[in-house]
């Protein structure tokens, strides 16, 4: 009973084990074919991939090289290329409260120590009001501008609150120099006061901001043209300074300065205070430097055609009630050179009332002295212009700069045609190709400006402007110190003292108008307030820098031909 | 099996397109391998460039012409050179070789007749702090001795002394 019973107990039992183990086995080679099929998959796919990668081209973000290098702003350069601004990724420290995520506290660190971190990168940084933005909940800037190296070192710390994003940043490599010119380019990403706005829709235009924008502006004249503004500033402790460089004969502007400056990369209330272009935008009587202005018109018209024709000097001129004097008696009488050389107001008011006021009045306008100066800056000013018809008075006091207020921009158009034979240009801040300069209108003809050439000589050697002459350079303009108008009438403590100016004159090239606003007498003005003092000697300075730079040799064996004015000026036979 | 000549050659033609399908392939594979390489130079080139914009940006900011001129100022002094200084014609050139105006100063010359004979000794080298020739403080034996590692640890250790002595 047993054996039977023992067999046919454990038979149904191995029948079962082989079962489950059969099962079990089936179950094995099932998963490992699932999971070979999830590796073939895998590897397929990842096949595939290779397969499209490698025979279709990927479309992603492509990008050509002019694009990915295409500034977000262009670059202003100036007329030989040099950058004067230009687009300038640079690092920012921003701190990002919620760049955790997790509604924690921003700050792996206490705020504290992250500040006291900060400090040791940026030395001068105000280590209580990092805390105080660490500490707070609003995002902000630790700090608008750091170096690569400062933001590998931020990056160090292992605060992932501290960003430090990418900012395209305008850059002024030059500082403050011609800022006027240039202006800057506010927080909304426009240009404003100078070039940065009149280019505005040309710099950021992806069509033609790749190229840079070309100024007529020479770099190294402008240098020297605001170094020695800014000397000549100081030392006669003036409130401002302004000048030009100007090429006569295309009407290209290489240098424009009005002092104190800005720094377009930082404006600041003081900056923002000295944005105002003192020589586009202000209007000022300019006094004795229209006098060459009234005397060409006069020779042009036919109204002083002997030039030793001798006006009386010695007494002021009345005219109705009113008086038209000299700074002090130069002689009984004077003869046009003698007149200009001493800057003789009485005889310049006579040459004016022979000419007449319609005829003066017509040579002011077709100066464009009746309308804003033509540049392309947005900064231009108005001149006061005497309305209607001119009486004599007012012919008189305009002749010698008085009664009519222009920028120094109107004047330097005006001693540009006075020189350049006669043809008045609108003055430009755009490299203009050779052969490219605007035709203009004739104001002069060539002899009266061949003539006024010589004047502006003989004032420099012989007159007013003795400290302008640079050796070598024949140098040739006229001094102009007008009284600033006051509440009540002109104030003669405050003066305009303007140098206008232009060289080489047997071939005149470029016009230099230095002028400073309210000089003071100095000892190194020799205690003299006027421009013969001042503003002469700024030109005499500048000549020298700027004459070899632009193609002008000294050169002591060329002048212009004076010989034949030179005897009907005292002392100025000896040539 | 049965091999007959059609089937032999549409096999054939099956074949040569598999290989021209393969070989386009393995070009269109490598030609967009080149493809990427030329991408990721020109990403290389895109960087370097703007790193050049960047250190050309530094260079052009620290050396602006503001810096230079008080870099001068303080340092070196230079000024524009005067009229004098220029030749720039044939006059001018031509000026320098003018005989002299009948009242023009004399020029001033310096001469010296040397003896072409007359051996010129050197200088006598001076002590700056005795004022007295070298040559008389310096004890020179009349014959060189052979140096040895000894004697010159010896007159190294003696140096501080023979300063003091010199004086």
């Amino acid at each position: 009973m047993s054996a039977i019973s023992v067999t046919a107990t454990i038979a149904p039992g191995r029948r079962q084990l082989v079962n489950v183990r059969r099962q079990l086995v089936l179950t094995a080679k099932l998963r490992i074919l699932l999971l070979l099929a999830a590796f073939g998959a895998v590897a397929l796919t990842a096949l595939l991939r290779i397969a499209l990668l490698g025979v279709l081209e990927p479309v992603s973000s492509r990008q050509s090289m002019a694009d990915a290098l295409l500034p977000p702003r262009g670059d202003i350069v100036d007329r030989n290329g040099v950058a004067l601004a230009r687009a300038f990724p640079a690092y920012s420290l921003w701190f990002n409260p919620k760049a955790m995520g997790d509604g924690g506290p921003p700050l792996v660190k206490s705020p504290r120590e992250v500040a006291a971190a900060l400090v040791q990168i940026f030395p001068g940084e105000d280590e209580a009001r990092l805390t105080a933005v660490l500490s707070g909940s609003e995002p902000g800037y630790l700090r608008r501008r750091i170096l690569p190296e400062e933001a590998n070192r931020v990056h160090a710390l292992g605060e992932p609150a501290i960003e430090s994003p990418f900012e395209n940043e305008r850059l002024y490599p030059q500082g403050s120099m011609a800022a006027h010119v240039l202006g800057f380019v506010a927080a909304d990403g426009h240009g404003r006061v100078g070039m940065e706005q009149v280019y505005d829709d040309r710099l950021t235009n992806p069509a033609s901001r790749g190229t840079p924008a070309m100024l007529s502006l020479d770099l190294r004249v402008q240098g020297a043209l605001e170094d020695e503004l800014g000397r000549g500033m100081r030392e006669t402790n003036a409130i401002g300074a302004a000048g030009i460089v100007l090429d006569v004969d295309s009407g290209e502007v290489l240098a424009l300065a009005s002092l104190p400056s800005f720094n377009p990369n930082l404006i600041d209330s003081a900056g923002a205070a000295n944005i105002f272009n003192r020589f586009t935008n202000q209007v000022y009587e300019l006094g004795s430097t229209f006098k060459p202005i009234t005397i060409a018109a006069a020779i042009d018209a036919g109204v002083v055609t002997d030039f030793s024709k001798r006006y009386p000097s010695d007494k002021p001129l009345k005219v109705g009630n009113q008086q038209v004097r000299d700074s002090h008696i130069l002689g009984a009488s004077l003869n046009i050179p003698e007149a200009l050389i001493h800057s003789s107001n009485i005889v310049t008011a006579q040459v004016a009332d022979q000419l007449g006021g319609v005829r003066l009045n017509a040579t002011m306008r077709s100066l464009g002295m009746n309308e804003r100066p033509y540049i392309e800056l947005p900064a231009r000013g108005f001149p006061l212009w005497p309305s209607g018809q001119w009486s004599r008075i007012t012919t008189m006091t305009v002749s010698y700069g008085h009664g009519i207020a222009v920028t120094p921009l109107h004047l330097a158009s005006a001693y540009a045609a006075l020189v350049n034979g006669g043809i008045w240009r609108p003055v430009t801040l755009e490299k203009l190709a050779p052969g490219q300069a605007p035709e203009g209108r004739r104001i002069w003809k060539a002899s009266t400006s061949a003539r006024m050439r010589q004047l502006l000589r003989m004032i420099v050697v012989d007159g007013t402007g003795k400290k302008a002459d640079a050796p070598g350079y024949r140098v040739g303009g006229k001094t102009g110190s007008a009284e600033k108008p006051g509440a009540n009438g002109y104030r003669k403590s405050s003066l305009v003292a303007t140098f206008a100016a232009a060289f080489p004159m047997d071939r005149p090239r470029y016009v230099i108008i230095a002028m400073l606003d309210e000089p003071q007498g100095t000892a190194a003005t020799s205690g003299q307030r006027t421009a013969a003092w001042n503003a002469a000697p700024i030109v005499g300075r500048v000549v020298p820098r700027i004459g070899p730079l632009l193609g002008i040799m000294p050169d002591d064996s060329r002048d212009v031909d004076i010989s034949d004015l030179s005897p009907l000026v005292a002392g100025g036979a000896k040539e | 099996m049965n091999f007959n000549r059609d089937y032999v050659r549409s096999m054939g033609w099956a074949f040569v397109l598999m290989v021209c399908f393969a070989v386009t392939m393995a070009l269109t594979v490598r030609v967009n391998a080149l493809k990427s390489e030329v991408r990721l130079a020109e990403r290389q080139l895109i960087s370097l460039k703007r790193e050049k914009i960047f250190l050309e940006t530094e260079i052009e900011t620290r050396g602006n012409q503001q810096q230079l001129r008080a870099l001068n100022d303080i340092e070196f002094g230079y000024q524009a050179p005067t009229a004098g200084q220029y030749l720039a014609s044939e006059r001018q050139l031509a000026a320098l070789g003018k005989p002299a105006a009948a009242d023009a100063p004399a020029p001033v010359r310096v001469a010296a007749a040397l003896d072409e004979t007359e051996q010129l000794p050197f200088a006598a080298m001076v002590s700056p702090l005795t004022g007295k020739a070298m040559a008389a403080e310096v004890q020179t034996s009349s014959r060189e001795r052979p140096v040895d590692a000894a004697g010159l640890s010896h007159r190294l250790s003696q140096a501080p002394r023979r300063g003091v002595m010199a004086e």
